[in-house]
């Protein structure tokens, strides 16, 4: 074993672990409602309900599972299914290009099973840590924490959902948590001008671009707040 | 058989979107526009992911109905600006969007 791997399986920091698996708390409200909805839809699809529910290890992005489940119900061309598919989940290689710089002499398996864990939530949750002090292997073990709560959350979620077609009550609007809780992610992150405008480019972009199909409009947002926080920067 | 073989695609295309910079990252050196880009990834996609999820939220309602998930957004934004804490957006935001869909009866 590298001495790089024996660090870093031997550094494992259980608090650090602990604390990223709270942390990824509040996503579950929000998220386990999806997840559940997936299910549903899958065990109502003319698929196979094992296939509907592997689309959550497999594919691991809902946006991405629905899009494929839905179109497989509807018996699109396998092409057009892939394409679509990836397509939605394009922005994750904006994620993966985030965490490059933080995952950095890491052996290649633990690099491999972090990016197969990254998603929405987990990228949240995970670079704020980074963003902290000591984000060495305190943070990974944090990432981990995370990450690994919110893999087993969707997975029960999902299979909660195409076994029971159970449903949250509507009347909760737990819909409304996470944007909510990004709200205070943006207030509590965007101090510097360059931030900002990363913040309201992209936000106004999304607003504007929430009809775009595929939702397209999510990769055109976040790449429109790179464009204009750089342009500050330089400008600056 | 077809949708194994779709959802197997996916999955293997998805994976390799999330590998692909950061398998790389020991052995190339990203542009200096690209590094910078990255810090701003963090606050862009937070953003964009919840314009989505607001905008979601009210499409299709009239303005009573989009009254409390705005309003919701609105206390949040400042419980957070006075706190500097951004669970207290969860906190003050929802039971706000409770009580307003209540009272319009949304």
């Amino acid at each position: 074993m590298a001495a790089a791997e024996t660090t870093l399986v031997r550094s494992l920091h259980v608090t650090e672990f602990a604390a990223g698996a709270r942390a990824m708390l509040p996503w579950l409200a929000g998220v386990a409602p999806f997840g559940l909805v997936i299910g549903v839809s899958a065990a109502q699809a003319s698929i196979s309900t094992l296939v509907g529910w592997l689309t959550g290890p497999v594919i691991y992005g809902g946006s991405a599972q629905i899009a494929t489940i839905e179109m497989l119900n509807a018996g699109a061309a396998p092409a057009i299914i892939v394409v679509t598919a990836l397509v939605i989940n394009l922005r994750l290689i904006l994620y993966s290009a985030a965490m490059a710089v933080r995952w950095r002499g890491t052996p290649l398996w633990w690099r491999a099973t972090a990016a197969y864990l990254l998603v929405d939530p987990s990228f949240v949750v995970g670079i704020d840590r980074y963003q902290r002090p000591s984000g060495g292997n305190e943070a990974h073990s944090y990432y981990v924490g995370a990450a690994a709560l919110l893999w087993v959350a969707w997975a029960l979620a999902i299979g909660a959902g195409a076994t029971l077609g159970a449903q949250l009550p509507a009347a909760l609007h737990l819909d409304m948590v996470i944007p909510l809780y990004l709200v205070g992610e943006v207030m509590r992150k965007a101090g510097d001008q360059a931030s900002r405008r990363a913040a309201l480019a992209a936000g106004g972009v999304a607003v504007a671009a929430f009809a775009v199909p595929l939702h397209l409009g999510m990769l055109l947002a976040i790449i429109a707040g790179l464009a204009f926080a750089i342009t500050a920067k330089e400008k600056s | 058989m077809t949708a194994w073989l779709v959802v197997m695609l996916v999955g293997i295309g998805s994976f390799l979107f999330r590998l692909s910079m950061v398998a790389i990252a020991d052995r190339v050196t990203l542009p200096d526009t690209v590094t910078r880009a990255t810090a701003f990834v963090a606050p862009a996609a937070f953003a964009a992911l919840a314009a989505t999820g607001v905008t979601a939220s009210i499409v299709g309602l009239d303005l009573l109905g989009a009254l409390p998930p705005l309003a919701a957004v609105t206390v949040a934004a400042i419980a957070v600006r006075r706190t500097g804490r951004a669970y207290v957006a969860v906190v003050t935001g929802m039971p706000t969007l409770w009580l307003l869909t209540f009272a319009v009866g949304a």
